[in-house]
């Protein structure tokens, strides 16, 4: 038995690495774009041009030199356009998720630790928010607060903050019948004294990882919203727009809708490897 | 070899190593022989290594054990040498397992009568009536009150003592030649361990089927063995006829168990556990005998 | 015992079904924008939207306006569509068939999907095989059913354009059935050229719902199947010469099945609440298609139709889980 138990985790630390990295890179990249955008864009973004409207990408026949992943009905540049895109996907992600986080997990430790009526009431508004269909919840939340980036992160963190409550809750509620939450208390902590220093740190490794899968989840907000024609104004560069516009062109472009959607494919699979990967990383009972 | 062709011993186990994939050894040229209608006890105290032989035979050994030397035959029939598929086969046709856990060893999820009949109607070809007639004649015998309506129950409405009567009745439902008893009654209340052991006692004399019966209780030994097999770190220390055994035990393990059991041990004495430094002594042995295997292996 | 624990789960989804209500309601009426002047031509009076504020009950104050229409909901009418100018119910029923059914056979796909890739699993746990399914199911169930109708829309709509990409049905079929459920009634009245049409349809958004559902089944259903076959029934049936594929089948399946229950129900919401957008995708005419065309025309009273209906929806789903969770565990029967 014991030779089993200690392969394991140096098999584990490997494969982990891989998986970490892997997404780091990629995330690294898109970052990358989003701040040299303008640098490193070929072409402007909104930039029209029926003369060169839907070229193929580059590897195929009938592209037009320099414009490597073709250009959509307007003939605008698809890589310019993800280029810019990224800026907003991943401004929303960062934000929104951070947004998310911070309301979802404070009340979720608060109906956690304090217990009695804030949990009552915590958790029937969750109950109420989980009965909706978020993806609805989301597009009403943006028709009722109007268009724009301001909307899209704050509906984002107003349908969200359910998932961080729930799981930080019910850890919290573990953390708290732990001695150690006792022996702090009788060393005469007070009672919020506590919830930080002894409670938050245990908790943190869970919300670091749903802080990763909430920014992949941010990420394919804003697109949909894009998608249905309610984030921004329809012209600027997003990813969920140029998805729009690819799966109406479908059969005439459709490279336009394949390139931004391997990048939100591959954004947020990063997130999520990364959150787990975080998670297993920093858990102190996992490793 | 003749011989053992016309009357063939029930079981044969020739040699038995079993070794965790790193190479430690946890049965050791284990080496024992029941003729039909025979029980024999293997007994020790836990980590011996007797629930081991019982799963080694039956083929249900953990994932992580493997049997690395010897050979198993069930009837003169080598196991070690079948597929997986037709070992799994001939077991199932010729052995059958009274397990050592009755809340466990029985499906919650489904009725009763079926757990018992299935394998009779989908392994051994029986017509579904006759199963459901042997089934409830085995509950009436093993002295279960409305048989008709226990076939209908689910395992959470039965007793401990109850299941594993079903358990007794399930194993004896095909006839088999062989069944391994895997310490039926440790996990019983010690009034039901008595009946319960009868009850295993009377239907394998009714029936003349030969019995391994793993137990670390010297108890036991005596009200149903005829042979005893005693083993301490997975080697077998002494094998002799159960009235040998406790009239004339050779091997200083075996005195030693019996003088750990309370009604065993002279009473003049009081009731010792098995001594430190024979344990020692014992140990230094097979350290010994684990290097000479490895060495001869190399 | 019971009947109490019952009769506390009714009285709290009655209370999140009116919480819903409430947040549905505020939510709708601050929204900015005045929808009455937008239904009206140009050149309309003051007079010509007071007349129409009043027949929408615009004019009264918020809380009366709540009043009247949850009186109202409480009695099946739930207002007139403001852009369709036809009773929202009889919209939303009208469109609620064609959700069901997607969200039905997506359910079918992802319990078999994922039950077979499970059992696959547990059959060759400790190999490869098992690490590679594990593998692929964390990244099946990362990506959403979004992205996974996008993906299907360019593999089946252009790479290999087998299946049809927007619609419910071929326009050229007729149908003149008295429900809106084409599959159904299609196979009740033997029309299988409804039937095949509308399956052929569904296919790929009923994929893409059930894809990241059937992998968190798959992950989920395999770990508990890998622990009931630890249990010493499973380890005797296996001595009673059953194949380990049939024991896995025959006596671990359905112990392992039950605590998945309880997840699929909760996933089946999330499954219909993904309807919305991937009806879009595909042009499917159902409930979440209209419900964003809703949104966009500011259409308050079919809003509030459609969410209070997929709320109502989701509740009532939680409740038949429970419910089908304690029928199905014979312990909490006979208990």
């Amino acid at each position: 038995m014991a030779d089993i138990t200690a392969a394991a985790p140096r098999r584990r630390a490997r494969r982990l690495n891989l998986r970490l990295w892997l997404p780091l890179l990629w995330l690294g990249t898109v970052a990358l774009a989003a701040l040299f955008a303008p640098l490193v864009a070929p072409h402007d973004p909104l930039m029209q041009d029926l003369m060169l409207e839907r070229l193929p990408p580059s590897f195929m026949a009938g592209s037009e030199p320099g414009y490597w992943l073709g250009t959509d009905s307007l003939g605008r540049d698809v890589l310019s356009r993800m280029i810019h895109g990224a800026r907003i996907a991943l401004f929303v992600s960062v934000i929104a998720a951070a947004t998310t986080c911070l309301f979802g997990s404070a009340l979720g430790l608060v109906a956690g630790f304090f217990g009695g009526w804030w949990d009552r009431v915590i958790s029937r508004l969750v109950d109420i928010w989980m009965a909706f269909p978020p993806v609805l919840f989301a597009v009403l939340l943006v028709a009722v607060m109007g268009t724009g980036l301001t909307s899209v992160i704050a509906a984002i963190a107003l349908i969200d903050w359910t998932r961080f409550a729930r799981v930080i809750r019910a850890e919290t509620m573990v953390q708290a019948r732990m001695d150690y939450v006792d022996s702090a208390r009788i060393g005469g902590a007070r009672r919020l004294a506590t919830l930080i220093s002894e409670i938050l740190p245990n908790v943190l490794p869970s919300i670091i990882a749903l802080l990763m899968l909430e920014m992949g989840i941010a990420v394919i907000v804003e697109a949909i919203l894009s998608f249905v024609n309610l984030s921004i104004s329809s012209d600027d560069p997003t990813w969920g727009s140029m998805i729009a516009e690819g799966r109406n062109a479908i059969h005439f472009a459709w490279w336009v809708l394949l390139f931004p959607l391997i990048a939100l494919f591959l954004t947020v699979l990063s997130f999520s490897t990364l959150g787990e990967g975080l998670k297993q990383r920093f858990d102190p009972v996992l490793q | 070899m003749t011989g053992s062709q016309t009357h063939p011993n029930t079981l044969d186990v020739m040699q038995l190593n079993i070794a965790l994939p790193n190479g430690h050894r946890l049965l050791r040229d284990v080496s024992l022989s029941l003729r039909p209608g025979e029980v024999r006890v293997l007994v020790g105290e836990s980590g011996a290594g007797k629930s081991m032989i019982g799963k080694a035979v039956l083929g249900i050994l953990p994932q992580n054990l493997k049997v690395t030397e010897g050979e198993i035959l069930l009837e003169g029939q080598h196991l070690n040498a079948m597929t997986p598929w037709t070992r799994r086969k001939t077991v199932a046709q010729s052995a059958a397992l009274i397990p050592q856990d009755p809340l466990t060893a029985l499906n919650p999820a489904r009725r009763i009568g079926p757990q018992i009949t299935d394998p009779l109607v989908r392994i051994h070809g029986w017509s579904r009536t006759k199963a459901r007639e042997t089934a409830l004649a085995l509950l009436d015998r093993v002295h279960i009150r409305d048989p008709k309506r226990v076939m209908e129950s689910y395992p959470h409405e039965l007793s401990g003592g109850m299941r594993q009567r079903v358990l007794i009745a399930a194993a004896f439902a095909p006839s088999p030649r062989l069944i391994v008893a895997d310490e039926p009654t440790t996990a019983l209340d010690v009034t039901v361990q008595k009946q319960i052991l009868r009850l295993i006692r009377e239907l394998q004399q009714e029936t003349a089927t030969a019995v391994l019966f793993v137990t670390h209780d010297m108890g036991v030994v005596a009200k149903v063995s005829q042979q005893v097999t005693v083993l301490f770190a997975g080697k077998v220390m002494e094998d002799a006829p159960t009235e040998r055994i406790f009239t004339d035990p050779r091997h200083p393990y075996t005195r030693a168990l019996i003088a750990a059991t309370p009604s065993y041990a002279d009473l003049d004495r009081p009731f010792s556990p098995v001594p430190q430094a024979l344990i020692a002594e014992l140990q230094d042995d097979i350290v010994r005998d684990d290097a000479r295997h490895q060495g001869g292996a190399r | 015992m019971l009947l109490k624990t019952t009769l506390i789960r009714l009285l709290t989804t009655a209370v999140t079904l009116f919480g819903v209500a409430v947040v549905v309601f505020v939510l709708v009426r601050v929204a900015p924008g005045n929808p009455i002047a937008m239904m009206l031509p140009p050149g309309a009076t003051e007079a010509d939207i007071a007349a129409l504020e009043a027949l929408y009950g615009f004019d009264k104050s918020l809380p009366e306006q709540f009043v009247i229409w949850l009186g109202g909901v409480l009695q099946g009418d739930f207002g007139t569509s403001i852009t369709l100018r036809r009773p929202v119910d009889e919209l939303v029923l009208s469109r609620l068939p064609a959700t069901l059914e997607l969200s039905i056979m997506a359910l079918v796909i992802a319990v078999a999907l994922g039950t077979a890739i499970a059992v696959i699993g547990a059959r060759r746990r400790g190999t490869a095989t098992e690490v590679g399914l594990d593998l692929s199911s964390g990244a099946v169930l990362s990506v959403p059913d979004f992205l996974w109708g996008l993906v299907f829309v360019l593999l089946f709509g252009v790479l290999w354009p087998v299946l049809s990409i927007s619609g419910r049905i071929d326009p050229q079929i007729e149908v003149d059935f008295t429900s809106n459920f084409y599959t159904f009634e299609g196979l009740l009245r033997g029309r299988l050229d409804v039937v095949q049409s509308t399956l052929s349809h569904m296919l790929m958004p009923a994929l893409a719902l059930a894809l990241p559902l059937a992998a968190m089944i798959a992950q989920l259903l395999k770990q508990n199947l890998k622990e009931v076959l630890l249990q010493d029934y499973t380890t005797l049936a296996r001595v009673r010469g059953f194949s380990e594929t049939s024991v896995i089948l025959r006596e671990a399946l359905r112990n392992a099945l039950l605590p998945t229950l309880t997840l699929v129900g909760v996933q089946f919401t999330f499954l219909i609440g993904g309807t919305v957008i991937v009806e879009r995708i595909f042009s499917y005419e159902g409930l979440g298609n209209m419900a964003i065309d809703a949104v966009i025309n500011r259409d308050l009273p079919l809003i509030q139709g459609i969410v209070l209906l997929f709320a109502a929806l989701f509740i009532v789903i939680n409740l038949l889980v429970d419910l089908s969770y304690t029928l199905l565990n014979p312990r909490l029967r006979h208990g």
